[in-house]
């Protein structure tokens, strides 16, 4: 991997880290401010997608790109499935509604990337695999 | 295939072509604004022809005037100020400075022209859907810009296509940053540190920086207006409003929210359009004076320093909003002390000339320019930082004078000397040297008369965003003083078609450049 | 040449217009007003002297240093200056913004008097409405469902609540002078702006919230309040008047308004 590529992904992943982290911090001050916050109840199968990126994450790590990349794909669909079951008049499922489909983009490009420019993509695929568990993390425990 | 160009040059003249587009696109609605102002009642068939249903009988509505102004500051701030400095001269100057072949990611790099000028198409689509263009300001505050139609005319599809234009200049502005803090990072050429750089790559470093960060939260602040628009939620409605006779269904929303969201981009944005300049002025200061640019690393350190601490002042902007009083007294210390690298600036662009044999070319008259610009604007930073002394101007026309000068005027005086100076790389010839001149004196005094007259509008406690001022009696006494400012604005206007001309005339006719004319020391000169 | 003389004309120009007494801030009718000016002229000096000495300056090296064909000094920096300049500032600004701090808390962080008189202003696109408590000093309950503005009931105070038959509404501001004021400030609809020149004060009126804003006028008079944040179309028009009354002169009024809204 040249070091322009890494760099990239790595000012990327910055950029990427700093989008989540004012939709997180909105989210804890959108909270506090009114009564009106009732934990979206995610299906107990959404958990269970954690280990999709972690299994691509391992297949990029073994280097079987295009599996790594059929399970980033059905990451993706995991998540439609999950924005079609999301209450956007209540504000946490709301939140919840913006997170998930911000990372269902991330997983989108995240597999993209991988299919097209092979393990050069890797950083930022782990990068959004962690993301995933920090999502679910905050809908599963925060929230 | 030159359209769609991966080549550095191009696209960063595609950039200096999009914003010179928009400039005078921004200028003309800012002119038809002060006409407007000073003549309320007039009747123009001009603005009849334009706008049928904003001027209906030529006499202008107050929606329409709003609409301007939300088109105005929106393509000046962003279709200009963030665009030409950074992604034009950015991305043609940058690459040749420090001694690489091209950008970092040259198909990005067209992507992110390709996305701007989308941005910009859907801005302007706005002026012609149903309603008109919106009219809440380029801040676009809710609940205002947040419930649609019913709060005003234009806050229909108008502020959709607003909103999406700013998520579209977000993504684009992003994949601009990482390709020039990539370009920086790894494609230095052997043995140039960063300290080795010229301060003009600093200026584009720290912008980069800046909106990598600052583009981010505005496009999360933009996608969660747009759901409340679109999608029924509640992230900055908050309950119990009735607006227009209509009870509204949301509830639990927090305006304020959005302010915070917005004003930590907006603040950062101030410095995105004034830092590349910061970086050219002084080279152009010290190519002039013929010594090298005093207290170097001080320079590079007080770039850092600035776009460093401009992330944490955004709360200057909300001293009036209802915030916790206490963050005011926070953000008011650290609003001051943002000031302290600005001043060292100062000093610095001083010395750099002390002692010098000053060559008074139209690039160095410029950068003279700015200099005495950037103090008379940002010196009133010093008050308006100030909560207490806030609470009066806040929203007046004295702001409009303080930000119209440190961060419109200044930032455009360095994108002229940006132009007489890398004119003769970019097209072999010279700009027109007594033109330029010209040009520059006419355009320096048509600032000062502009500008320097409206704080005292503030003064009286004129509010700004009006379209006109007639309901107040003690407005009465501020129209001779606008009078004044509009037909120097048109003064301002007018000479700068000696610009436009000098431009596309020079192009083709200016006289053959040497190399080096200047005598510059920087890579992008050296003939290799 | 030519531009050092131009600099130094624009900012001699600009200072100058700092001596005009025709667009200047007008009467200050409160003791917070008083010292906001104050404050003002010491920022005034301070800011001034910084524009006159960085301009003069400016203009002087330019003048000083035009080519005249001498061989440019070879010094390119100095430590010491630099640390000189940055702590002069930074002692200089950050001494300002605390001087500051005073004006600010005396807008917002002193405790609410007793004795103070509470009126609730809502703001609406575009039309302000002034509320006071009645003889039994508590405000009716709202109830938007019961807003009714043809109706004279802008706020939506319940029929079914008894705090609230006395209340009274208005369309001005009308305050006793020399007695403290408390402000409740609410909007019905999207952000707008409370702003009296004369008492220096300005605050923003956001939906959802309710923003306390303290005063104490000391003149008589009528004092215009322009709504100061973008609020539509009729931004421009959203006009009010704070009427500062003789206390004799207000009671009088209050009395009359309470028997117009006593009758039924």
């Amino acid at each position: 991997m040249t070091n322009v590529a890494r760099t990239g992904q790595m000012v990327l992943i910055a950029a990427s880290a700093m989008f989540f982290a004012a939709l997180t911090s909105a989210m804890v001050v959108r909270r506090g401010l009114s009564g009106d916050w009732a934990a979206p109840a995610l299906p107990a199968w959404a958990f269970a997608t954690i280990l999709l990126p972690l299994l691509a994450s391992w297949f990029v790590h073994t280097g079987r790109i295009g599996i790594a990349a059929l399970a980033g794909a059905a990451l993706v669909a995991s998540q439609f499935a999950l924005l079609a079951n999301l209450q956007l008049a209540r504000i946490a499922g709301a939140f919840c509604f913006v997170l998930i489909a911000a990372h269902a983009a991330h997983a989108a490009a995240g597999a993209a990337a991988l299919a097209r420019f092979g393990a050069r993509a890797a950083i930022f695929w782990h990068f959004a695999g962690a993301l995933w568990i920090y999502v679910l993390f905050l809908f599963g425990v925060w929230a | 295939m030159i359209i769609f160009s991966i080549d550095h040059k191009v696209i960063g003249k595609q950039y200096i072509g999009l914003a010179l587009f928009s400039v005078v696109l921004g200028t003309l609605l800012s002119l038809i604004m002060r006409f407007h102002l000073v003549y309320p009642d007039a009747k123009v068939r001009l603005f009849q022809a334009m706008w049928p249903d904003g001027a209906p009988g030529g006499q202008m509505t107050p929606e329409l005037y709003l609409s301007l102004m939300t088109m105005h500051g929106t393509i000046m701030v962003f279709f200009v100020l963030t665009t030409a400095p950074q992604s034009g001269f950015g991305n043609y100057f940058l690459p040749l400075q420090i001694g690489a072949h091209d950008m970092a990611f040259p198909v990005l790099n067209m992507l992110s022209f390709w996305t701007t000028a989308l941005s910009l198409l859907t801005l302007l689509a706005a002026f012609f859907v149903e309603g008109g263009a919106p009219l809440s300001g380029w801040t676009a505050y809710p609940p205002l810009s947040g419930l649609g139609r019913i709060t005003g005319p234009g806050e229909g599809l108008g502020q959709d296509l607003w909103i999406l234009s700013i998520a579209l200049f977000c993504v684009a502005s992003l994949m601009a940053a990482i390709n020039f803090i990539a370009t920086i990072i790894e494609l230095r050429a052997p043995g140039m540190g960063y300290f080795d750089m010229p301060l003009t790559c600093w200026g584009w470093f720290v912008t980069a920086l800046i909106s990598l960060f600052a583009f981010a939260v505005l496009l999360a602040g933009g996608i969660l207006l747009l759901l409340d628009r679109t999608a029924g939620t509640s992230f900055f409605i908050p309950g119990g409003l009735i607006v227009n006779d209509q009870v509204q269904s949301r509830s639990g929303g927090s305006p304020i929210l959005f302010q915070h969201l917005f004003w930590f981009f907006g603040h950062p944005e101030v410095y995105i359009a004034i830092l590349p300049g910061m970086g050219l002025i002084s080279t152009v200061l010290s190519v002039f004076s013929g010594k090298k640019v005093f207290g170097y690393k001080a320079m590079a350190i007080a770039l850092v320093s600035i776009g460093g601490l401009g992330f944490v002042v955004w709360g200057h902007h909300m001293f009036i909003s209802g915030m916790s009083p206490y963050s005011s007294i926070a953000f008011s210390v650290l609003t001051l002390a943002v000031g302290v690298p600005s001043a060292v600036k100062t000093f610095n662009w001083l010395a750099t000339l002390w002692g010098g044999r000053l060559r008074f070319t139209a690039a160095m008259h410029y950068a003279l320019g700015f200099v005495s610009l950037f103090i008379t604007g940002g010196i009133t930073g010093l008050v308006l930082g100030q909560p207490g002394l806030d609470v009066y101007f806040h929203d007046t026309y004295f702001v409009v004078a303080h930000f119209h000068l440190i961060m419109g005027v200044a930032a455009i005086f360095a994108i002229f000397a940006a132009f007489h100076y890398w004119f003769p790389l970019m097209y072999g010839r010279f700009l027109n040297e007594r033109l330029g001149k010209v040009h520059f004196f006419l355009t320096f005094l048509g600032v000062y008369a502009v500008f320097v007259p409206l704080h005292f509008a503030g003064f009286v406690g004129n509010p700004r965003r009006y379209p006109d001022f007639k309901e107040y009696e003690f407005l009465k006494s501020v129209m001779p003083l606008h009078i004044g400012v509009t037909h120097a604005a048109y003064f301002l206007g007018a000479v700068q078609l000696i610009f436009l001309f000098n431009y596309f005339w020079s192009q083709r006719h200016g006289a053959i450049a040497p190399a080096n004319p200047w005598n510059a020391a920087t890579r992008e000169w050296r003939n290799d | 040449m030519a531009i050092a003389i131009l600099i130094a004309a624009l900012a001699g120009a600009t200072l100058a217009l700092f001596f005009q007494p025709r667009w200047w801030f007008p009467d200050a009718i409160s003791a917070h007003a008083k010292a906001y000016d104050a404050h003002f002229v010491v920022t005034l000096w301070i800011v001034g002297c910084i524009f006159v000495f960085a301009q003069g300056l400016l203009a002087w090296v330019v003048f000083r240093y035009r080519d005249r064909g001498q061989a440019p000094e070879a010094h390119e920096g100095s430590g010491k200056l630099e640390v000189i300049w940055t702590s002069a500032t930074a002692v200089l600004f950050i001494g300002l913004a605390f001087a500051g701090q005073g004006i600010w808390a005396g807008i917002h962080l002193e405790a609410s008097n007793p004795h103070a008189l509470h009126v609730e202003v809502l703001a609406k696109q575009f039309a302000w409405s002034y509320r006071y408590a009645g003889p039994d000093g508590i405000f009716g309950r709202v109830d938007i469902r019961q807003i009714d503005d043809s109706a004279g009931n802008a706020f939506g105070i319940d029929s079914k609540d008894p705090n609230g038959r006395d209340d009274i509404t208005a369309a001005l501001l009308r305050v006793p002078a020399g007695r403290p004021v408390e402000l409740y400030l609410k909007s019905r609809d999207v952000i707008h702006n409370f702003f009296v020149r004369e008492l220096r004060l300005k605050q923003d009126v956001v939906p959802g919230m309710t923003i306390p804003l303290r005063f104490t006028a000391d003149k008589p008079g009528t004092y215009e309040v322009p709504c100061s944040e973008l609020c539509g179309l009729g931004h421009h028009q959203m006009r009010s008047a704070l009427v500062v009354m003789a206390p004799g002169e207000f009671d009088a009024w209050l009395q009359e308004a309470q028997q117009k809204v006593a009758a039924p």
